[in-house]
């Protein structure tokens, strides 16, 4: 192994009661990659990025960021380690402006270092010229007064992108970012995406868009039940007939 | 001006600070029933400074909003990790064990002869500070309202801020805000210790305006008038509240086609508005509305 990932799951299971969400799920995020994680509804896909951020406790196994253990670590405290996500279901601040989402969110690691003043109080230029310029990417820039409620969906889909962005994180984690959009936003997100990655960020994909992730993910990794069932490129995936199984059934169930 | 109208603004005035107090916490989410608990705190505390020691206004006033924000921290950090409804019957509870302790509360000193100081039920009589050092009434009106101007200029470097941007989030999505990277539980304890310190501040003012104090007066409805006002009044702004209170003292309480009606008219309209405006009169998008009628370049940013 050359390198340490960025993101490393081990042994990692989550229980709600007698059900097992995740179970026993070992992953390596490599740095600079994108990574595809699929799976039928409910194998355990967005669990694990609840988990991965800190939403709920593990019930066994460890997160590693960086080399560094972060199972134990509250939420903001990942977020300033070099984690940020996006929702499957958009979640923004509706009565903030566009500006005021990505102002806050911004950059939230060396925010962490600043004194109190400088960091609450502190109108930066920077800090100014770096959210344009994520308006900018992310097309926003004629709605930065808006308030975020009033966008429509493919601008509040954009904005939760540029949001999580913001944070300036080595790892980002995607939950279904084309649900719902149309061929043409597809399009521009998987551009974005990939500059995104070409930026140096390491990107986690949840993505039923199986066009989306054949196109821009380096590996998959597919979930079933809770468990891992196949890991490798698209190419070796897509061929391999323990994944067609889970995503069709077995002949007999046809 | 005549008395009766000076009395009346110098009412709106204080009762403000409350308002200001509670809207601040259901700025990042939590309704509090409990903040007359830190008026009260800071109108013994302000009293028992000027009147038992000694002090001068301006000290006593400065000490009524520390130990009634310092007293924030503390009933915040085990509270605010409750949430919602849990969190409102804990501030409730809270305001009642501090009023109850008030009536046991002796700390008596003998003063020109005279025995001054908290008594129990009976209250705190003889904080004649605006008497003994000549304070007439307007000029005490006029204190009021600076330090409320000051106040509300707080506010408004808040609502510009960071803090400010990152409170609201706190209390629109906590969990949300979190991801953001936003330490929520101490950015809620800061807001309630600020929110205490305004409070306090009040009840500083309030003990100096009435010469007395009873422990009856802080009592659950003035916890649940306090939070009304910012509800009326709306989220969107601090001017929100003191809507509020213009409402129901300047309208309700202090015209008289009212008498006997306030309560009845103040129900129904905080019944009213949580249906046809949930977020106050003033709420967010009024408010952005009419902020952009001011700021005519797009990306103007704060």
């Amino acid at each position: 192994m050359p390198e340490v990932p960025v993101l490393e799951l081990k042994d990692v299971s989550k229980h709600f009661g007698g059900v097992r969400a995740v179970d026993g799920v070992d992953l390596a995020v490599a740095r600079g990659e994108i990574l595809a994680l699929i799976g039928p509804n409910g194998s355990g896909k967005s669990t694990i990025v609840n988990l991965i951020c800190g939403l709920f406790p593990l019930t066994a196994g460890r997160i590693v960021l960086d080399g560094a253990d972060i199972s134990d670590m509250p939420m903001h405290a990942r977020v300033s380690g070099g984690v940020a996500r996006t929702f499957q279901n958009i979640r923004l601040f509706g009565q903030l402006t566009v500006w005021q989402n990505l102002w806050v969110a911004q950059n939230s690691g060396e925010q962490r270092r600043q004194g109190f003043g400088r960091r609450w109080f502190g109108g930066s230029r920077s800090a100014r010229g770096e959210v344009e310029r994520t308006l900018e990417f992310f097309d926003l820039a004629h709605k930065s007064n808006e308030l975020a409620a009033n966008l429509a969906f493919g601008e509040q889909r954009r904005l939760e992108f540029a949001r999580a962005l913001s944070a300036k994180p080595a790892l980002l984690l995607l939950d279904e970012p084309a649900a719902g959009m149309n061929a043409e936003e597809i399009d521009q997100l998987d551009n974005r995406i990939r500059k995104v990655r070409d930026d140096g960020v390491t990107i986690l994909l949840i993505e039923h868009h199986m066009e989306l992730v054949m196109s821009i993910a380096d590996r998959i990794a597919v979930l079933n039940f809770g468990r891992k069932i196949a890991e490798g490129t698209p190419a070796s995936v897509q061929a391999n007939p323990v994944v067609r199984e889970a995503y069709l059934g077995t002949p007999e169930q046809v | 001006m005549d008395d009766y109208l000076v009395g009346v603004l110098s009412n709106i005035g204080i009762v403000s600070f409350i308002a200001l107090s509670a809207w601040l916490l259901l700025l990042t989410g939590e309704i509090s029933f409990g903040q007359q608990a830190f008026f009260a705190i800071g109108a013994y505390a302000a009293g028992i400074a000027t009147a038992l020691w000694g002090w001068p206004l301006g000290a006593a006033l400065g000490w009524s909003a520390a130990i009634a924000g310092g007293a924030a921290v503390l009933v915040g950090v085990p509270t605010l990790r409750l949430h919602g409804l849990y969190f409102a019957i804990a501030t409730l509870g809270f305001a009642e064990m501090v009023r109850l302790l008030f009536e046991q509360f002796h700390y008596r000193v003998m003063i020109d002869g005279e025995l001054v100081g908290p008594n129990g039920s009976d209250g705190f009589r003889g904080i004649r500070y605006i008497f003994e050092n000549d304070v007439g009434s307007l000029q005490f009106l006029a204190l009021i309202y600076l330090l409320l101007a000051a106040a509300l200029a707080g506010f408004m470097l808040l609502e510009r801020s960071r803090l400010g941007v990152a409170f609201r989030m706190i209390g629109e999505d906590d969990t949300l805000a979190a991801l953001n990277g936003l330490a929520v539980a101490r950015l809620k304890i800061l807001a309630a210790g600020l929110a205490g310190a305004l409070a306090g501040l009040g009840g500083g003012l309030y003990a100096h305006l009435t010469t007395y104090v009873e422990p009856r007066v802080f009592d659950v409805m003035l916890g649940v008038h306090s939070l009304a006002y910012g509800l009326i009044g709306g989220l969107g702004t601090a001017l929100g509240p003191l809507l509020g209170v213009v409402i129901d003292i300047g309208l309700l309480e202090s015209v008289r086609a009212f008498a006997g009606y306030r309560m009845i008219v103040f129900g129904g309209l905080v019944a009213v508005l949580l249906i046809v405006r949930p977020r106050g009169l003033l709420d967010e998008a009024l408010v952005h509305r009419i902020g952009r009628l001011f700021v005519r370049a797009p990306p103007a940013g704060p």
